[in-house]
């Protein structure tokens, strides 16, 4: 190949780079210029629909906003808008038809478009969008797609029961992680009676000590005895994840067996527990945190000082004060 | 030996040369354009960050890992309190600030004394990673979750053992202390050890480049892009490396760094591998090296990723001078780690890490240089002997550019359409031509830069030059 072969064919490339690079600034350019007639755009839409939702006449919508607009001001407005105000716009929203696109989008072949979808789905939370978040729940053949519209039907109080979840995102098939807690703290003020009996069922420990740290979500104080049960369970996790509990429903009665768990045989539990006296702001915990500082795991001791330093700042009361002092 | 023959075994020599050079130019060209098309197989398939995390965080703060962010500290009186602040803004559900006063002569001590109301507080360390001395330890009256270790100087490695050793959160978060993370940074960080089923040991984030952007009150105000032409060139290689070369081999599971200025940890694991390395200049690289390796030997199933959005900001030499010595440090550390782990190389007990991490370091940072070099000395020698005509090296030379300048516009594309962090189309045009003229001269300096990094690897030596900051909000 010649040196004029690869001249040429080098200046072909380099006019088709600087060409593409062109490109790139042009469309820069034209955005940074858009931008002050988008954000008037904006402002008038807001202003349009607001007057809407207010049920006032509104006669200068012209009819040339785009829908990628309105759903850019829709999206900003309906985080200032509450229960039927918010309601009134989400309607006026899906009347504009301005869904229609994010439907489409949800069957994308793209799995993130379709993720990008969810969030926009979630947003809305209508009728209509929880419907589809559950068919995408139900039946998108991406892991990670089902595992967003989850979230998203968590978001919008529209999560189906434990079982399902669990099926549907095959929960008890691999080793749980930290969003499948969270999935379930989310399910607990629903389904609270749905997971007390999934106790019932043979799973594992772990599994077990899940659905004990939901239940403490659950707001219910109806759970106090399974808690409490658990508490008493020979597997350190379950009597862990039932302190978790515990401190999350704040209730008074669980204090006798809290305290008790201060002396637990194993370290992690005890650190639990020290943590649970601190949430719930026992004063009777004083003595026992203050022997547990000299405790021969190193993590007991931190906590337990950590749990005295809460109580003493961020409970404090005269008694408190003098058993610190 | 007549004339004739030593001019035939000059030509072959140069011939020999000038074909060796060719295929490791090739090789280095090649790898860098498939880590291109993976990064952007990579950007386009990905979902993009939404608020549905943030959300999910709130609502169950507790389940975000707590985190330790550990910021090294020498000689910052000036601008430590605002650093300080800004890291104790970031977004997080619970995370610790601990700045190590790395010895320093100024009275960074006494600015973070007085900035936050701190006492002197009997913190016990849990494991002692640093070879100084602690001197003391401070915490806040005013923020509880800020403290401060003074202790003797060593370098950054010490002084960021001292801080790893004195965390008690599972995850810490290893910052220089003059960098700016974009305060959903921490966020974005933890956000993998959400999904994780215990396997992921360590994240890195993107490395940006601060010089000509707004900074106010330790925070990034404004982005923008510095005229000077050594900064411009920076944020080219930093975009290449960061959101080609590092996504690329994240994906592929074989990310061999994580940069010193933003990573975040399993702190059971730095603790396992005894932190830092005190005797290497290059300890990020070699840190995240002998992780793999101690986990490979293990045969433990793990996971280092590396998050594009994670952005943190931090300032680059702004002159030639300031390069000389980071380059020269970057090349020398490169080598250090190299050689110390020479057994993993083409090792397949090491995996895909023996196999093509490892020889990528090599082929990058121990073969490319000198190779570069000697072509730019065989091909006008080999003008000279009529081996070449003199149309074809420039030919050559178009191609090479040309392909250099291809590799960085690719990453300026993956740039402006994910992450967009270019503040306007006249600053992405300013980085466009930084990106060509970086061919002509600058990548020639860094080559020099790499030599002497060499030199000072062969000669074993341990001084550590400090890169010059102009610092800031200067004027000019």
């Amino acid at each position: 190949m010649g040196a004029i072969v690869v001249f040429l064919i080098s200046a072909i490339v380099a006019l088709t780079m600087l060409a593409a690079f062109g490109i790139l600034l042009f469309r820069r350019w034209y955005q940074e210029r858009r931008r002050h007639a988008d954000r008037d755009k904006l402002g008038a839409i807001t202003r349009s629909y607001m007057r809407r939702v207010a049920g006032q006449l509104d006669e200068d919508a012209p009819p040339n906003w785009s829908d990628q607009l309105r759903l850019e001001a829709v999206s900003h407005i309906h985080l200032l808008l509450r229960g039927g105000e918010r309601n009134r716009l989400m309607q006026m929203a899906e009347l504009d038809g301005l869904l229609r696109a994010t439907l489409r989008q949800s069957r994308s072949w793209r799995s993130a478009r379709r993720i990008d979808a969810i969030r926009l789905l979630q947003q809305f939370g209508s009728e209509a969008c929880i419907a589809r978040l559950r068919e995408i729940f139900a039946r998108d053949p991406n892991k990670a797609v089902r595992l967003e519209a989850a979230f998203a039907l968590a978001a919008v109080h529209a999560l189906p029961p434990p079982r399902e979840t669990i099926r549907i995102l095959g929960m008890f098939e691999r080793r749980t992680n930290r969003l499948d807690r969270a999935l379930f703290r989310a399910s607990a003020p629903h389904y609270t009676e749905q997971l007390a009996l999934l106790l019932q069922d043979r799973i594992s420990y772990e599994q077990r000590a899940l659905i004990i740290d939901a239940l403490g979500w659950s707001g219910s104080a109806d759970v106090l005895p399974l808690i409490e049960r658990a508490s008493r369970e020979d597997n350190a996790e379950l009597r862990s994840s039932a302190l978790q509990a515990a401190a999350k429903l704040g209730l008074p009665s669980v204090e006798p067996w809290v305290i008790e768990r201060l002396q637990d045989p194993v370290a992690f539990v005890r650190v639990q527990a020290a943590n649970c006296c601190a949430s719930l702001g026992l004063r009777s915990a004083i003595p026992h945190l203050h022997s547990l500082l000299d405790d021969d795991d190193l993590w007991v001791g931190l906590r337990a000082e950590h749990a005295l330093d809460v109580l003493k700042y961020q409970w404090p009361n005269f008694e408190a004060k003098g058993l610190l002092a | 030996m007549s004339f004739a023959d030593l001019q035939l075994a000059a030509t072959n020599t140069i011939l020999f040369l000038a074909f060796g050079c060719f295929l490791v130019v090739a090789a280095r060209n090649g790898v860098s354009l498939l880590q291109l098309i993976i990064a952007s197989w990579v950007f386009a398939t990905r979902t993009k960050p939404g608020r549905s995390s943030a959300e999910l965080w709130q609502r169950y703060s507790d389940l975000a890992l707590p985190v330790t962010v550990i910021a090294p500290a020498f000689n910052e009186e000036l601008s430590i309190v605002e650093s300080v602040k800004a890291l104790l803004a970031l977004e997080y559900p619970h995370h610790e600030v601990i700045v190590v006063n790395d010895g320093s002569k100024d009275d960074t001590l006494g600015a973070l004394i007085c900035g936050f109301d701190m006492e002197s507080y009997d913190r016990p360390q849990i494991a002692v990673l640093q070879k100084t001395e602690i001197r003391g330890a401070w915490r806040s009256r005013r923020y509880p979750n800020l403290f401060v270790i003074d202790k003797e100087n060593g370098r950054k490695a010490d002084a960021a053992n001292a801080g790893i050793g004195f965390a008690r959160t599972p995850l810490v978060c290893v910052i220089d202390a003059d960098s700016i993370i974009e305060t959903d940074g921490l966020l974005r960080a933890a956000e993998p050890y959400m999904h994780d089923d215990g396997r992921l040991v360590a994240v890195g984030g993107t490395i940006r480049i601060a010089n000509g952007c707004e900074i106010e009150g330790g925070a990034l105000r404004k982005i923008g892009v510095d005229k000077k032409l050594v900064p411009r060139f920076q944020i080219v290689e930093y975009l290449r490396a960061f959101l080609s070369n590092r996504v690329a081999n994240a994906h592929t599971n074989t990310l061999m760094l994580i940069s010193g200025a933003f990573g975040m940890f399993r702190r059971d694991v730095l603790l396992e591998i005894g932190g830092y390395r005190h005797d290497t200049v290059g300890e990020d690289l070699e840190l995240v090296v002998r992780i793999h390796r101690h986990m490979r030997e293990q045969k433990r199933d793990y996971a280092i990723k590396f998050v594009p959005d994670i952005v943190c900001w931090t300032e680059a030499p702004a002159n030639l001078a300031g390069l000389k010595g980071q380059r020269s440090r970057w090349q020398q550390g490169a080598l250090e780690t190299l050689q110390r782990h020479r057994r993993m190389i083409f090792n397949p007990r090491y995996g895909r890490i023996g196999l093509i991490g490892i020889p990528q370091l090599i082929l990058e940072d121990v073969i490319g240089p000198p190779a570069e070099v000697i072509g730019y000395l065989v091909v006008p020698a080999a003008i000279v002997f009529g081996i070449l005509d003199p149309m074809m090296a420039l030919a050559f030379l178009g191609v090479t550019v040309l392909f250099g300048t291809g590799l960085s516009f690719g990453s300026l594309v993956l740039e402006e359409i994910q992450l967009r962090r270019t503040a306007s189309a006249r600053d992405l045009y300013r980085i466009g031509e930084a990106a060509l003229l970086e061919n002509f001269g600058f990548r020639q300096m860094n080559l020099i830069y790499r030599l002497r990094g060499i030199r000072s690897f062969l000669r074993s030596e341990t001084k550590w030059e400090a890169v010059p900051r102009v610092g800031f909000n200067q004027p000019g």
